[in-house]
């Protein structure tokens, strides 16, 4: 058998978990360990990829519980092995696995929402580095040039909008979080996530936050991003909200530099999810 | 031909795998250890805290990169992506020391399995691996060493043992050896071989790193396998392996690698403060 030929068979073995008599027959071991010395390498292909999603999706395997966790990961990986060595990187599309996978999203139809929050805060540990907009910078901008002008939001940060309150249910799970009895599921909530001083945070948002936010990340000028979050909310006190992105280094000045990164460069990067924010929105109509 | 780095540049002291739980003690206060080895894969983000603090320890520890991803036995070759990857982490951080393993980890549709899985040591198997060896070290512009696999299978097909297989593709590409002892000590348990016989046949003059970790073991039909989990205190009789290499090899730099059920750094440095013991002995014998 070609090399080739040999390693694609044992790749399928190890990730589909079933046994290949052309493998079996190339091993030299005694022939009633030859399945056992396999499952070795069997259980250690699911052990790295199952600690790699732990890591990664900590409240959904809380959720769930360990085992259902294990054994749904399982599933995942048969279905979405990682296809490249950058494992920072595999999970991603865990979230919409979940949303399509029954035995989970009937029951808790808000899990694919809570893995898309966790995946936001993966993408924030590991985005590029970028020096946050100061007030001393802002305070320089002539003030005539201020309304056409265009901050955005720093390469870590993350707007998720979701029709569940999924702030609420992250953060009663959290060692000094919330009660879960006081999570009122038909709360909607908008989440910003970002990286601060090498720490991952997220706080839910207010309408006209989230509006100011979303303009600022398509490259709106500032005049139209303050005037779309006073469309969203009548009190929109825009001082306020400034002062506290800036003192949260969520902002970061126009045009930052590129550094050709592999996360995090388009403003797309920035929406985490876009269709349930319009579910939204017709449901609260 | 990339020639061997001079040794004189890396200490033949002992290191330990930087592993994250690790990461703030190593910021806060400098720790008694003579170097560190960083899995290149888990530091190729491109940005965030554990980027951030390798990049400031490697002010102030030599430091060797160790590759779990690359794939050197693959037949289809290498993933360009991923030796540009690697090239620019190694360009940023100069590592004195870069390393991957004889194993496969990558299909030829790239899915990337995780493990470090068994190649036959076939003609067949060897060129592909030293083809692959040559375009890594070409485009890394750094001599690898090659780190020997801890096994649980063996295949029928062979045309070298892998002692035979590692002689022939250091003497090809020019690469070095990763030598580790645990993996030695594994592998013949599970072939039922002598553990110390390979010493006789490697080439150690190649030997620029060596590596220990635990095991952990299972019963099976007949008898009894050993598991390269790196999720304990390194066995007894792979200390007397180490002895061993070292009295043959001379002093080398020696890696203590834990990477499950990782314990409280105290107990890592008192495996590497122990591994200082063996390299002392080693040195005096060698006057």
């Amino acid at each position: 058998m070609r090399l080739a030929d040999l390693q694609r068979r044992l790749g399928r073995c190890l990730l589909e978990g079933r046994s290949d008599p052309a493998v079996l027959e190339r091993l030299a071991d005694p022939p009633e360990q030859r399945e056992r010395r396999l499952a070795v390498y069997r259980n250690n292909v699911r052990h790295a990829l199952l600690s790699v999603l732990e890591a990664a999706f900590p409240v959904v395997r809380q959720l769930v519980g360990a085992e259902c966790f294990a054994a749904t990961m399982l599933a995942f990986v048969a279905r979405h092995p990682p296809g490249q060595p950058v494992l920072y990187r595999y999970g991603d599309r865990l979230p919409d696995f979940l949303a399509d996978f029954s035995p989970l999203a009937e029951p808790w139809p808000w899990l694919p929402d809570v893995a898309r929050l966790e995946w936001a805060r993966n993408e924030a540990l590991f985005a590029p580095e970028a020096e946050p907009l100061t007030p001393a910078r802002l305070a320089a901008v002539p003030p005539a040039d201020l309304p056409g002008w265009r901050p955005s939001l720093h390469p870590s940060a993350r707007l998720l909008g979701s029709i569940w309150p999924v702030h609420a249910i992250w953060d009663a799970h959290q060692p000094e979080g919330g009660a879960l009895e006081a999570v009122e599921l038909d709360q909607a909530e908008s989440v910003l996530v970002w990286r601060q001083a090498g720490t991952v945070r997220q706080r839910p948002l207010q309408p006209g936050e989230w509006a100011l936010l979303i303009a600022l990340a398509a490259k709106r000028p500032l005049a139209q991003a303050v005037e779309a979050a006073a469309g969203q909310d009548a009190n929109f006190d825009f001082p306020v909200a400034l002062a506290r992105l800036l003192g949260a280094a969520v902002l970061v000045a126009p045009n930052p530099e590129s550094g050709g990164h592999e996360l995090g460069d388009a403003p797309d990067d920035h929406f985490v999810v876009r269709r349930p924010v319009a579910d939204r929105e017709e449901r609260r109509r | 031909m990339i020639h061997a780095r001079d040794r004189a540049a890396f200490p033949a002291r002992a290191g330990i795998g930087l592993r994250h739980p690790h990461l703030p003690a190593f910021l806060a206060a400098p720790q008694p250890v003579a170097w560190l080895e960083a899995h290149s894969e888990n530091y190729l983000a491109p940005g965030g805290p554990r980027v951030a603090a390798l990049e400031r320890l490697r002010g102030d520890y030599p430091l060797s990169c160790h590759g779990v991803g690359l794939s050197l036995g693959s037949a289809q070759g290498l993933d360009r992506a991923h030796l540009a990857r690697l090239r620019a982490l190694y360009d940023r951080l100069e590592p004195e020391l870069i390393s991957e393993h004889l194993a496969w980890t990558t299909l030829p549709d790239g899915i990337f399995l995780a493990d470090l899985l068994p190649l036959p040591y076939t003609r067949e198997a060897f060129e592909a691996v030293a083809a692959n060896v040559d375009l890594a070290q070409g485009v890394l512009g750094r001599r690898l060493l090659v780190e020997n696999p801890s096994a649980y299978v063996r295949f029928a097909e062979a045309d070298w043992d892998e002692a035979g297989f590692l002689t022939e593709l250091t003497r090809r590409t020019g690469c070095g050896l990763l030598l580790d002892v645990n993996n030695l000590y594994v592998s013949a348990i599970n072939r039922g071989d002598d553990p110390a016989a390979p010493l006789d046949r490697l080439p150690l003059a190649a030997v620029e790193e060596i590596h220990i970790a635990g095991h952990a073991r299972v019963a099976i039909a007949g008898g009894e396998l050993l598991i390269d989990d790196h999720g304990s205190a390194v066995a007894d009789p792979v200390w007397s392996l180490l002895a061993a290499a070292l009295a043959r090899a001379g002093p080398r730099p020696v890696l203590v690698e834990w990477d499950t059920d990782i314990p409280a750094l105290p107990v890592l440095l008192a495996q590497a403060e122990r591994a200082e013991r063996y390299l002392r002995e080693a040195s005096d014998a060698a006057g």
